[in-house]
């Protein structure tokens, strides 16, 4: 996965290079905005990080005219400053995404995934824990064990995984599932999911008030 | 000036302005007594001693001795008053009575030389005061052996002193009405006068304590315009200082923020390299950097936070219709993965619907997630938090209840003063509660800590109400 860093902080920029090579991203670092437009107009990368307050040309210079030239990669935006007027700037200027300084690296990494996939269909196959997901044929197993899933139970365990680690709420289960066919209340797909996905090394948990979230167990 | 403590501007116009009319109207009447009392004196000495000659005119020396021819209009001099006391006595040598009373004083012996023909004036009391005249006189035809004569007249002086105390009267009465109604002139004066100071001061003592804004003084006269001038000249000043001190505190936060995002970053990597193969105590060690540099981060943030809740930040903030389910929701829901990760079942609970504050959104949010971070933080692994959303009366209640092991009541209303920490270890950095109350109480709000049934802690955060909800 091709990076390009533009990050002015020598100390900040050596430590996300490391810490992005362990993540399995091939970082350039660009220290100031001109070298950053340049490399961004010049090569193809996956996505981008790119600091706002760069020396030469500033982060939202770079960010416009990279989009005016056409570029669609995922830039995400780091920023010193306070998120809210720089977030709308950043957003406008065409960022899709933004994290204030400091931030943990598993936050940045993350938000960079997210990113990554939201950039392109979700991969056709998943592979979690037990769990293997095929979305073309919409057909999951653990450890090669099919599952037998009626098409609400597809639809609720893909949107799980699509959002783990993240509660999903009510209405975005209702609306994911809109055509499907069944019936029943959604407490009782949860409860058949939940027995479905015993020795998955996943489980849902019950978010009071607020929804679901598949989460990995303790036990593998 | 140089006194350290002033007195009323008003008491001292005052003084300072009667004080002496007061004392000139005193010289003024004792002045105004004793000319009266002289003219009153020579009027009396001049008819004294006019009666005294009429009288010396009417002894002729004969012979034999002397022969007094008293005709009547003389007596009728004389006894012109019967109030009015008149005595006289003729004594020829001087002494020996001739005529007249014998009890008339004989004039001071000062007085006793005095030349023939001289009148002698003086005081005597016989047995009342008198005003007694005396004249010697030599009297002798030619021929005839000189023999000395003396002539003294006495008259009361009571008339006298009733003359003089009318004319004092007659010219202090009148002095001192006019006296009395320059002092109302002059009192209503200072005050006409002063009433803009004491609008100034009228405008002063209504302002709170953080208004800087300029004071606003209508037709006031040149001199209180000065001082009100000097005044918002000041507090200009002082609010263009803070305005700079304000910006250098979020100048410097910012420029600390990525400085601190490399520390970060780089303990991040050092503690990754260490893991396992080092010595514990370095591990250890970089742990406490790692742990330092999370905090500082904190720190910054929260600083930077804190600086927006200020009035003049909130002021230029967007002020809206915030809706506290949307609020409650997102930011519970964004908090799941980390309340899992703390070991701790975060939930929420919307007991009323359908509710709303005005508001700053971003700030309300910031109160909240400072809630339920240090809900986390403080109620430890196996803790069970909840989110609850009420209405109470015409407040809403956004509560983080936690099931930890709660804190003492002496720490709850401390713990929202800055840098208290609840705890001695942790990366809480002592501002969240502050941040919370501050935050409430710019909107009209406020926060409080209390004890949770059976255990635990509820961080309440009030709030005004925006308009009543619709029934549920």
């Amino acid at each position: 996965m091709n990076l390009l860093l533009a990050e002015d902080d020598a100390l900040l920029a050596d430590a996300l290079q490391q810490q992005l090579a362990k993540a399995a991203f091939q970082v350039e670092w660009a220290e100031n905005g001109a070298v950053a437009e340049y490399l961004l107009r010049k090569q193809d990368f996956d996505i981008a990080i790119l600091d706002l307050g760069l020396p030469m040309v500033d982060g939202l210079t770079v960010l416009k005219r990279v989009r005016e030239a056409g570029r669609t990669l995922p830039i995400l935006v780091l920023t010193a400053l306070d998120a809210l007027e720089h977030r709308v700037a950043g957003l406008q200027a065409g960022a899709d995404d933004y994290l204030t300084k400091p931030f943990d690296f598993s936050e940045l990494e993350a938000r960079l995934h997210a990113l990554l996939r939201r950039g392109r269909p979700a991969s056709q196959t998943q592979q979690l824990r037990r769990l293997s997901l095929d979305r073309a044929a919409r057909r999951a197993s653990i450890g090669g064990e099919p599952l037998d899933l009626s098409p609400r139970e597809w639809t609720l365990l893909d949107l799980l995984l699509a959002e783990r680690d993240r509660v999903v709420t009510k209405q975005q289960i209702v609306q994911a599932w809109g055509a499907d066919e069944g019936g029943g209340s959604i407490e009782v797909y949860i409860h058949r999911l939940r027995k479905k996905l015993e020795g998955s090394g996943l489980a849902v948990r019950t978010v009071r008030g607020l929804g679901y979230l598949l989460e990995a167990t303790a036990t593998p | 000036m140089s006194k350290p403590a002033g007195r009323s501007l008003h008491r001292q116009l005052l003084l300072w302005l009667l004080l002496p009319q007061i004392v000139l109207w005193l010289v003024a009447a004792f002045g105004a007594y004793r000319l009266a009392s002289r003219h009153a004196d020579e009027l009396v000495d001049a008819s004294l001693l006019q009666a005294a000659r009429a009288l010396a005119r009417q002894i002729k020396p004969t012979a034999s001795g002397l022969f007094v021819d008293l005709p009547r209009s003389a007596q009728d001099i004389l006894a012109a008053d019967p109030e009015d006391r008149v005595m006289y006595m003729v004594s020829s040598p001087p002494g020996q009575l001739l005529l007249g009373d014998a009890r008339m004083p004989a004039p001071p012996q000062s007085a006793a030389a005095a030349e023939v023909g001289e009148p002698v004036f003086f005081d005597a009391t016989v047995p009342e005061p008198m005003r007694v005249v005396s004249l010697d006189l030599q009297l002798g035809a030619a021929g005839t052996p000189a023999s000395a004569l003396r002539v003294q007249i006495a008259r009361s002086t009571a008339p006298r002193e009733q003359l003089a105390r009318r004319m004092l009267l007659d010219t202090a009465l009148p002095l001192s009405l006019l006296i009395a109604l320059m002092s109302m002139g002059v009192w209503a004066g200072i005050r006409k006068g002063l009433e803009p100071l004491a609008e100034l001061q009228r405008q002063m003592e209504g302002r709170r304590a953080d208004a800087l804004d300029p004071i606003q003084l209508q037709a006031a006269p040149p001199e209180v315009r000065a001082l009100a001038g000097a005044v918002n000249e000041l507090m200009g000043q002082v609010q263009q200082s803070l305005d700079t001190q304000r910006r250098f505190i979020s100048d410097a936060a910012h420029q600390l923020r990525t400085p601190l995002a490399g520390l970060k970053s780089q303990t991040e990597l050092a503690l990754d390299a260490v893991n396992g193969a080092a010595d514990p105590a370095l591990r250890q060690r970089l742990e406490r950097v790692h742990e330092s540099a999370v905090r500082s981060a904190r720190l910054v943030s929260q600083l930077l936070v804190l600086a927006r809740a200020e009035p003049e930040a909130v002021a230029a903030q967007g002020w809206a219709a915030v809706d506290c389910d949307r609020l409650v929701r997102e930011v519970a829901a964004d908090w799941v993965p980390r309340a899992l990760a703390a070991g701790c079942d975060l939930g929420v609970d919307i007991v009323t619907e359908g509710l709303r504050v005005q508001g700053v959104e971003l700030l309300l949010r910031e109160a909240l997630v400072n809630l339920i971070d240090n809900a986390v933080r403080y109620a430890g692994a196996g803790a069970t938090l909840t989110v609850r959303l009420r209405r109470a009366g015409e407040d809403v209640w956004m509560d983080v209840e936690d099931s930890g092991p709660g804190l003492a009541p002496a720490l709850r209303e401390h713990a929202f003063e800055r840098f208290v920490r609840g705890a001695t270890t942790g990366d809480g950095c002592g501002l969240g509660l502050a941040i919370v109350r501050e935050i409430a109480e710019r909107h009209g709000g406020h926060a409080q800590l209390l004890p949770a049934a059976p255990q635990g802690c509820i961080a309440r955060l009030t709030l005004p109400l925006e308009a009543p909800a619709r029934p549920a």
